[in-house]
């Protein structure tokens, strides 16, 4: 998927735009010239330039707007697209509720099964790998992976 | 003195060693899986990395990027498809020699060329480095701006993208470390009211998103069904190598040069030396013809390039705290979340610490020989790991590791947040290696920028008055001029495309 320049450089001005306009509401110290909206001013100016050329650009060399590619008209290969962002959305949903270990095991399943590995294989995995990552960050480095349904047990 | 003998306890110590061992096992597995890369590596190693103590911390860094450049090629020469983006301008040629049935002789080049190169290119570290950090310990800001803005340059001037799509990466990066606290005035800027953003985004957080999470994505529309690759055994990969040194010598000191040079530019790493060396190879080849035929001899320049960039790249990242590549960019973070400080006093304050990194360079690219040899061996059961088993796991490692940096959603949310974004920004052609550099490097050039202002009270010419600042400012501005008067040149006559 992949707009073309000139859309690109379009929404870019609107991006420099956004910055300037919120730069405006930093503070400003009375006999101090360069204060804390100087710099994101100076970045905010050097993205508009960069949009305004693309846009120039991209309206001297024409095309469509929106370009998709053949993947995306695919509906399975969209899905497995989809799939990772999603999974990694669900995880941020869910794992405070549901706790790490069964939640990571039900996506790693979910997604390579998706991903068409054979049950026998996606089963073990799924399980040694989260297993395998619960014993080493929860374990050994002390990150808290949340409980959640296992906090009694863990 | 003193210090060489403590950086000798500090590496030899079993549980550093032990770190070193697996680390090495890790970056070849990951250099020699088609679609990770060594920066992936190294993004994904910060967050076991974390809770190390320095020295076995960088270890595991230095270890898995020198095992993982080199790993690159093995899939480049059996599959026709790098390991990582260091090895791409090579791949063809060395496919070809597969196929002209010089696989063994491919390796061994591949393998003993790299430890050399790496070897030259840590020669120049551990000589230059030190005499370099006596020489920045008189910079003021004016310097350091200055150095920060050839860094930021050479990372647009010297990649294969369209110029203003790179200086638009380097600016949304400089943009993003705008967010949090400011660092004159202490105001809050770009959070949103959110507290998690106060101090910033968080950059390893960043990193996983943008080298792992995007590269997933790319990956996640041709995983399905498809299992390993299958290639073919190895045999004696050192038989015929006497007859190439012999021949070649020459191409390897030139392509260790040219690697190590461009390494320590800051801005430019391995990838981009690769490129070049491949490139200078072929100009001044007296057999031009064979080029791309399965020829030898520009593999030599190459593969020796990018293994000596890899280890000059912590030139400028140890001196002065400006990355040569996006690995030590991500090296950059890792000394300031040890209290490391990069920068000339590091030398003096801690100059175990960087024997240490010496010594452990040197003791990662003498392993590479029998581990190296190890994976080519092993290659063909490495490369039948199943990618849509490993991408799974992948996504479940950047999830961990980046909730490990925050402890916290926030760091899982921002991964996905720039994992998207990367995805985004490369389908338009944006390279995100700017975006990193910048990132990095966004604070220590509006610190110095908005100082220097005061000092100087807007006069730009203060910005030259000193010697060194004054001929770093003109060398800055002078590859601008070169780069827009290219652009102008390249908006007339269609562009050479490099990659």
């Amino acid at each position: 998927m992949r707009l073309h320049d000139a859309a690109l450089g379009g929404l870019l001005l609107g991006l420099a735009a956004w910055i300037w306009w919120l730069t405006g509401f930093f503070p400003a110290f009375p006999g101090q010239d360069y204060g804390p909206s100087l710099f994101p001013r100076v970045l905010g100016s050097g993205i508009a330039l960069c949009g305004a050329l693309l846009l120039l650009r991209g309206l001297r060399e024409g095309g469509p707007v929106l370009q998709v590619e053949e993947w995306a008209r695919d509906p399975v290969r969209l899905l497995s697209f989809l799939a990772v962002p999603g999974a990694v959305l669900l995880y941020i949903l869910l794992s405070d509720w549901v706790g790490f270990i069964p939640l990571a095991f039900v996506l790693l399943l979910g997604l390579t099964l998706w991903f068409r590995a054979r049950p026998v294989v996606a089963l073990p995995v799924a399980a040694g790998v989260t297993l395998a990552v619960h014993w080493f960050f929860a374990g050994m480095m002390r990150v808290p992976l949340p409980r959640g349904w296992l906090d009694a047990v863990l | 003195m003193e210090a060489i003998l403590q950086a000798f306890a500090l590496v030899f110590d079993p549980a550093v060693l032990g770190v070193i061992l697996i680390s090495a096992v890790f970056g070849l597995f990951v250099g020699a899986m088609p679609g990770l890369t060594a920066t992936m590596a190294t993004a994904l190693l910060v967050p076991v990395t974390f809770f190390m103590d320095p020295v076995p911390a960088l270890g595991a860094i230095v270890t898995a990027t020198a095992m993982a450049i080199f790993a690159g090629d093995i899939p480049g020469a059996m599959l026709r498809m790098p390991g990582t983006p260091a090895s791409a301008a090579y791949a063809d040629e060395s496919y070809a020699m597969t196929r002209r049935g010089l696989l063994n002789l491919n390796m061994g080049v591949n393998l003993v060329f790299s430890v050399a190169g790496g070897l030259i290119g840590i020669a120049v570290l551990v000589l230059c480095a030190p005499l370099l950090a006596e020489v920045a310990i008189n910079f003021s800001s004016f310097e350091y701006f200055w150095l920060a803005c050839l860094g930021l340059t050479c990372a647009v001037f010297l990649s294969n993208a369209d110029p203003v799509k790179g200086v638009l990466s380097l600016l949304i990066g400089l943009l993003l470390a705008t967010v949090g606290i400011d660092p004159s005035a202490g105001v809050p800027r770009f959070t949103f009211g959110e507290v998690e953003l106060m101090q910033g985004v968080n950059f390893v957080a960043t990193m996983i998103g943008m080298f792992a999470v995007s590269e997933l994505l790319r990956g996640a529309v041709t995983v399905r069904g498809s299992g390993g690759a299958v290639v073919e055994q190895v045999g004696d990969v050192f038989r015929g190598l006497g007859a190439v040194w012999r021949r070649y010598w020459f191409n390897f000191l030139r392509g260790s040069g040219i690697g190590t040079l461009i390494g320590a530019l800051p801005g430019a790493g391995a990838d981009i030396a690769a490129w070049i060396s491949y490139a200078v190879s072929k100009r001044f080849s007296r057999e031009k013809e064979k080029f791309g035929t399965g020829h030898v001899e520009g593999v030599v320049d190459a593969t020796a390039a990018n293994n000596s960039a890899l280890a000059s790249a912590w030139i400028p990242a140890l001196v002065f705290g400006i990355p040569g590549d996006s690995i030590t960019a991500i090296v950059i973070g890792v000394l300031y979340m040890k209290g490391m400080n990069p920068g000339p006093t590091v030398f003096l304050e801690n100059p175990q610490l960087i024997y240490a990194v010496f010594l452990i360079f040197i003791l990662a690219n003498l392993l590479l020989l029998p581990l190296g040899w190890a994976a080519i061996k092993g290659a063909r059961q490495v490369l039948r790991t199943p990618r849509n088993l490993l991408l799974p796991v992948i996504l479940l490692f950047c999830v961990v590791g980046s909730f490990a940096m925050t402890n916290s959603l926030y760091g899982v949310s921002l991964m996905l947040a720039m994992g998207l974004f990367g995805w985004f920004l490369e389908q338009h052609g944006i390279p995100v290696a700017p975006l990193i550099l910048g990132l990095v490097l966004g604070e220590m050039l509006e610190q110095t920028f908005v100082q220097n202002m005061i000092k100087a009270d807007g006069d730009w010419l203060e910005f030259f008055s000193r010697p060194i600042a004054g001929a770093l400012g003109v060398a800055t501005l002078a590859i601008w001029v070169l780069m827009v008067g290219r652009a102008v040149a390249g908006g007339r006559a269609p562009k050479a495309q490099v990659a």
